[in-house]
């Protein structure tokens, strides 16, 4: 290459330009051979470095989330905050789309989800349950365990950014910044399986956002913001109040231990009363 | 504001409500018939003290002496947990009667509403969790 930059005048000139054409070409195939560029293609982000002693100084200075909170059932039961004082409710406002799906879900009389089955209810209903759910705080990382049904999200708060065709999963994929005090978390990538609300299925599009934060040192409060343009002519808001409960543990829940609950294809609830089956004590 | 448009609003806003938290996580009461409501007196057979919810197991005499067992669905051992209840808070051999939300087929079993024991005491499945 260097011979090609150097003989510019004469044949010399284009003597240099055919040997760099072909030291290129010997070049490319070597690189396109080369173990190296096979690894090298499949690694979609850099290995990450072990977390070092500054990354978990860091997490010292975040507001602590860490430990096992519960939703605060005397308020924030989801619904919409913030309307203005006697004015009119204030809840998600369907598209025409929506509405007839509903409609046309609710003439199925469908009597119960596949919760009743033991399959999660994923987002955004899995962070409404009346269990506990636990915070963890690790370089790079939230991590929330999910009493309910033994769930996990993972929130990644190394800069990542959301996958661009994320797999659809109940959690969807989720990645967290902060801005202060708040860590802000966004999520896309929804299995089809879960819903917004009863007999609203959620689009292709739908996204979440959550703003976690401490209104004070046992009280948190999470605001969630679903976008969902198919289904949702605006995004919509509410707020939730959890308290931390510093003496519980998270407990072992196995749905299908015990679970005599059902429902059908067709919708129809049902219990098995029967007794055969049951643990021995 | 009009009927049409009470109407429109009712149907597009105040009936969803997303993801709210519910005390029947798991399932619905599809199968219960939350208006009826039935007491039953017998002897704890077993106590299922497991997820996703706990099961009371009664054994009733019925009207011909002959003992027949219900089974009375209740929150789960992680729920009751919080709110006092222990795996031995029912033992096989206790005289319980329990007040049930009854299945709406008929079958042998119900939803757990309050049972009384044998000395009194009154045990209940809701409340805010007790902190140890």
């Amino acid at each position: 290459m260097l011979d090609g930059i150097l003989q510019l005048d004469g044949l010399g000139t284009i003597r240099g330009m055919v040997e760099t054409r072909v030291r290129r070409i010997v070049a490319a195939l070597v690189i396109a051979i080369s173990p190296i560029w096979v690894i090298a293609a499949f690694a979609q982000t850099p290995a990450p470095k072990p977390p070092a002693a500054a990354d978990w100084a860091a997490i010292a200075k975040l507001p602590d989330f860490t430990g096992v909170w519960e939703l605060s059932f005397g308020g924030g039961r989801g619904g919409g905050r913030g309307a203005a004082p006697g004015g009119p409710p204030q809840g998600p406002q369907l598209t025409a789309a929506a509405i007839a799906k509903r409609k046309q879900l609710q003439s199925e009389a469908r009597e119960d989800n596949q919760t009743a089955n033991c399959l999660p209810p994923g987002m955004p209903g899995i962070m409404g349950q009346p269990y506990p759910m636990e915070f963890l705080m690790t370089p790079g990382l939230v991590t929330i365990v999910i009493e309910a049904y033994t769930q996990v999200r993972h929130i990644y708060t190394d800069g990542r950014a959301l996958p661009s065709d994320p797999d659809l999963k109940f959690h969807g994929t989720s990645v967290g910044r902060w801005e202060g005090d708040t860590l802000v978390v966004e999520t896309v990538g929804f299995s089809p399986l879960t819903e917004i609300a009863a007999n609203v299925p959620h689009g292709d599009k739908m996204r979440i956002v959550e703003r976690f934060r401490l209104a004070d040192p046992d009280t948190m409060t999470i605001q969630t913001t679903v976008a969902d343009p198919d289904v949702l002519t605006a995004p919509y808001t509410s707020t939730r109040t959890l308290k931390r409960h510093r003496t519980w543990t998270i407990a072992e829940y196995i749905c299908e231990e015990n679970n005599r609950n059902f429902v059908d294809q067709n919708g129809k609830a049902g219990i098995n009363l029967n007794q055969a089956g049951t643990p021995a004590k | 504001m009009t009927r049409a448009m009470l109407k429109l609003l009712t149907a597009t806003s105040a009936a969803v409500l997303i993801s709210g938290a519910t005390i029947a996580a798991h399932h619905s009461f599809a199968a219960f018939s939350m208006q009826g409501e039935k007491t039953i007196s017998g002897t704890v057979k077993q106590f299922d003290w497991t997820n996703p919810h706990t099961w009371i197991w009664v054994n009733v005499p019925n009207e011909q002496g002959v003992v027949e067992t219900w089974a009375i669905e209740g929150m789960s051992p992680n729920f009751l947990g919080r709110r006092g209840w222990t795996k031995s808070t029912l033992k096989a051999g206790d005289k319980i009667s329990v007040v049930i939300r009854p299945m709406r087929d008929g079958s042998k079993g119900g939803m757990f509403v309050r049972a009384t024991l044998a000395e009194g005491k009154v045990l209940l499945q809701t409340g805010e969790p007790t902190e140890p």
